[in-house]
């Protein structure tokens, strides 16, 4: 009988938004005439392909702009404005510098389209000739991608009150699937799109989120979430919503786990429009057959602790760099600071000692934060040192500064807190050793960067001890979790780790006091049942392991693995129809239970069994 | 960097050559009809001095349509509330095309419980010197102009809202208008151009 030690890797994932200001940088806008004195500017010829490209996506019926831009009339009714705008760049909505590494769909305007659109509004908004009147942007309706192999549906709406500053509201999916499938996207319906700022889905893999419902199924305020999942499943993808958002499935390849009875948490970002407003929010599953090939990470720089932003502050600067110990494609890019931020900078320097910006938002917008995917992959060698340099602007000509007048500023999960993220999606390289996953390495590498900076880091010392034990480094292991429990005695989730590290190190009396311990913690705790039932198999105390493994089941009742060895209990203290049954129903979950089918077969085959 | 205010007062200069144009083609027909005038709902003519003697007159000019304007319903309502008869305070719409009915339904959508008067002509928003929605005109008992310009100051620009509001220059220019003590100094606010919708 073999007994197989979890661990759990918690991985944290904040998510957010913050606010302030897109500045004009306005350069010359108004300098020069872009065409002959002659000539005017005509909506049709001039201004009709910029409305068309870049402002029509969001400014159309259903969408998140408040008023159609998609005709003359549209476009006359609001030139001044429009005007204004967009010679402000506050319309489009794009924060990032132009650069050497490009964005995909930048929606950047240039200085002359800009000015295109100040001279047709002083020219008195010509319409022009109809024949220089390109074709209507055409939009798909309704789901974007078409109708999805699934809909899921908040089961209750959220009311968001009419006045009031922006509120943060989680929303728990559960999911439709009865077994482990695919996605190749999932698209978000947030609702009604004019009063949603951004949204983006959590997975949550061990429904760790409901612990914060205080109302079954009715969602949960909050601004940032904190997510654990069971094993080594680094969260991968960005899966973010914002205005003017059209869903591209992910590369192939790259398609996203679903499995059975995880969670999918939605963050939404909403801003009272002075009427109460029901939101209840659609997700689209789109399914592929084709597992994933290809396994991003998404690699989180921060320094969190650095930030502690005396009152008045205008420039208080916030760092951190990691050095990456494999190559990787860098695919996506999402910075992330909350109303305090001003001017957020990632760069890479590479073993060459060349240097790449690799974002720069010179007038941070909380309102508008995005992911930004890179137009191309951008390869960084192992020994690329990415570095975030994050200013922040704690004065009270900080306008978006939530404390009137400011005060002390540190981090934390509120948006009055702040914070100083940096997440990177990285694609590592293939390894030629089928058995070595790089992403793991550059998780160790991660938590041991972020005990560097904080050596009391709960997270670190338990990430790293997992990954230590996952590469069979187990003294090393053990000392990481003895160091995370001595930060958080009562802390559930690593007694349960350490006891199942001593456990596969042998150390089985060792392990049993931290595996009662978890369950003093959290009594409903599944893989501390479990370990501590194989615990007592390893001790020959079958009866107790029994008991343990009912438990487990009743809180996970299709883990094949607990059928397995309570069976296998049961066997030991002969009670073999019983057994049996239970050996049959691990085969059911998992027709490939090699442990189910020997141990049935074993009992199948005595005669003396058979007659019981 | 600092150059934002360049580019407003462009613009403001802007709005003025416009308004000197209007007048030159409205010169020629030179019947009664020309006369401007805001309306009621119901499609009579209107003045809103006229019915408010010895009161002080408050226009709030909004749009069914404007994002900032919506958001300042529950404020308006509230300050609408708070000085109740003491003031004779109006949603002024300054559409074009605004029907009385989508205005009947938008009051509804918003809460809004006071009286609303469309100004097609824009007679008002000329007479209140008011340029975006959100903004507010704030006459005293002798119906002179006492203030003119935002709400408060919640918006600063486009996207640039505080979380909270530091200022109320509408509730001061109310005060002052009952007390008789001076007015906040007139602020233009952020919202939706009034001149687009010629």
């Amino acid at each position: 009988m073999t007994s197989s030690g979890r661990t759990i890797v918690a991985c944290l994932l904040g998510f957010s938004s913050a606010t302030a200001a897109a500045l004009a940088t306005h350069e010359g806008a108004t300098a020069r005439p872009l065409l002959p004195a002659a000539q005017q500017a005509s909506f049709n010829r001039d201004i009709a392909p910029i409305l068309f490209r870049y402002c029509s996506p969001c400014h159309r019926p259903g969408e998140a702009g408040p008023f159609p831009l998609l005709t003359y009339a549209d476009a006359k009714a609001r030139a001044r404005q429009i005007a204004v705008l967009t010679s402000k760049r506050f319309m489009p909505p794009w924060l990032p510098e132009p650069q050497e590494l490009k964005f995909a769909d930048e929606l950047r305007l240039s200085d002359e389209q800009i000015a295109l659109i100040q001279e047709w509004v002083e020219q008195g908004t010509v319409e022009g000739a109809p024949a220089d009147l390109p074709p209507a942007p055409q939009f798909v309706p309704g789901w974007q991608l078409g109708r999805p192999d699934e809909i899921i549906e908040a089961e209750k709406p959220y009311t968001l009150p009419a006045s009031g500053s922006d509120m943060y509201w989680n929303f728990i999916f559960r999911t439709p699937v009865d077994r482990t499938r695919w996605l190749k996207a999932i698209e978000i319906r947030p609702g009604d799109k004019r009063v949603i700022h951004h949204a983006n889905i959590l997975v949550d893999r061990n429904q760790s989120a409901r612990r914060q419902e205080t109302e079954p199924r009715a969602g949960f305020p909050g601004m940032e979430l904190k997510i654990e999942s069971e094993n080594f499943d680094p969260d991968s993808h960005f899966l973010f919503w914002k205005p003017g958002t059209v869903p591209k499935p992910e590369p192939e390849g790259m398609s996203l786990r679903l499995d059975k009875d995880t969670d999918l948490v939605l963050n939404i970002h909403l801003q009272p429009s002075g009427k109460p407003e029901k939101i209840q929010p659609n997700l689209g599953l789109y399914f592929t057959d084709k597992p994933a090939t290809h396994f991003p990470l998404l690699l989180q720089l921060e320094k969190d602790k650095q930030l502690d932003i005396p009152a008045g502050e205008k420039r208080f600067l916030v760092t951190d760099e990691f050095t990456l110990p494999v190559d990787v494609d860098l695919l996506a890019i999402y910075p992330h600071a909350h109303y305090l931020g001003k001017d957020l900078q990632a760069l890479a320097t590479l073993p060459d000692g060349s240097a790449k910006t690799l974002i720069h938002i010179p007038q941070w917008n909380l309102n508008w934060q995005a992911v930004y995917h890179y137009a191309d992959p951008v390869p960084l060698p192992k020994g690329t040192t990415i570095s975030m340099r994050y200013i922040y602007d704690n004065s009270s000509q900080n306008l978006a500064n939530p404390n009137d007048p400011p005060r002390r500023v540190t981090a934390g999960n509120r948006s009055s807190d702040e914070m100083a993220h940096l997440w990177l999606q990285v694609l590592p390289h293939a390894s030629l050793n089928a058995d070595f996953d790089p992403r793991m390495l550059l998780q160790e590498s991660m938590a041991r960067h972020n005990l560097e900076k904080n050596p009391a880091d709960f997270e670190a010392h338990y990430n790293l001890g997992a990954m230590l034990q996952a590469r069979g480094a187990q003294a090393e292991a053990i000392q990481n979790f003895e160091l995370a429990l001595r930060l958080r005695p009562q802390d559930a989730t690593a007694n349960n780790a350490l006891g199942a590290a001593l456990l596969a190190a042998g150390r089985i009396g060792e392990a049993m006091p931290y595996l009662n311990a978890a369950l003093r913690a959290q009594p409903d705790n599944f893989n501390a049942h479990y370990n501590l039932a194989n615990a007592l198999v390893s001790q020959d105390k079958f009866l107790e392991a029994i008991e343990h493994y009912r438990a487990a089941l009743r809180l996970h009742p299709d883990d094949a693995n607990a059928e397995a060895n309570l069976g296998g209990a049961l066997a030991e203290t002969g009670q073999l129809s019983e057994a049996k049954q239970h050996f049959q129903r691990a085969l059911r979950i998992d027709p490939n239970h090699k442990l189910a089918r020997e141990n049935l077969e074993q009992i199948n085959s005595d005669p003396k069994n058979l007659q019981q | 960097m600092r150059r934002r205010s360049l580019t407003l007062r462009q613009l403001l200069s802007f709005f003025l050559a416009i308004a000197a144009a209007a007048p030159l083609l409205l010169a020629l027909p030179s019947s009664p009809a020309a006369q401007k005038t805001a309306l009621n709902l119901d499609g009579t003519p209107a003045d809103p001095f006229l019915a408010a003697s010895g009161k002080p007159v408050v226009l709030i000019f909004v749009r069914t349509d404007c994002p900032i304007s919506n958001r300042y319903a529950p404020l308006i309502q509230r300050i609408s509330s708070q000085y109740g008869p003491k003031v004779a305070l109006w949603l002024v719409y300054p559409s074009r095309t605004s029907s009385a009915e989508k205005i009947r339904q938008h009051e509804q959508d918003y809460g809004y419980k006071l009286p609303a008067l469309r100004d097609p002509q824009h007679a008002l928003v000329t007479q209140a010197q008011v340029q975006v929605t959100p903004e507010a005109a704030v006459f005293d008992a002798n119906h002179r102009l006492l203030y003119h310009g935002r709400i408060d100051d919640l918006y600063q620009d486009f996207g640039r809202a505080r979380p909270t509001a530091t200022t109320h220059e509408l509730d001061d220019a109310i005060r002052a208008a009952l007390n008789g003590k001076t007015p906040p100094p007139n602020a233009p606010g952020v919202g939706c151009y009034i001149a687009d919708l010629e």
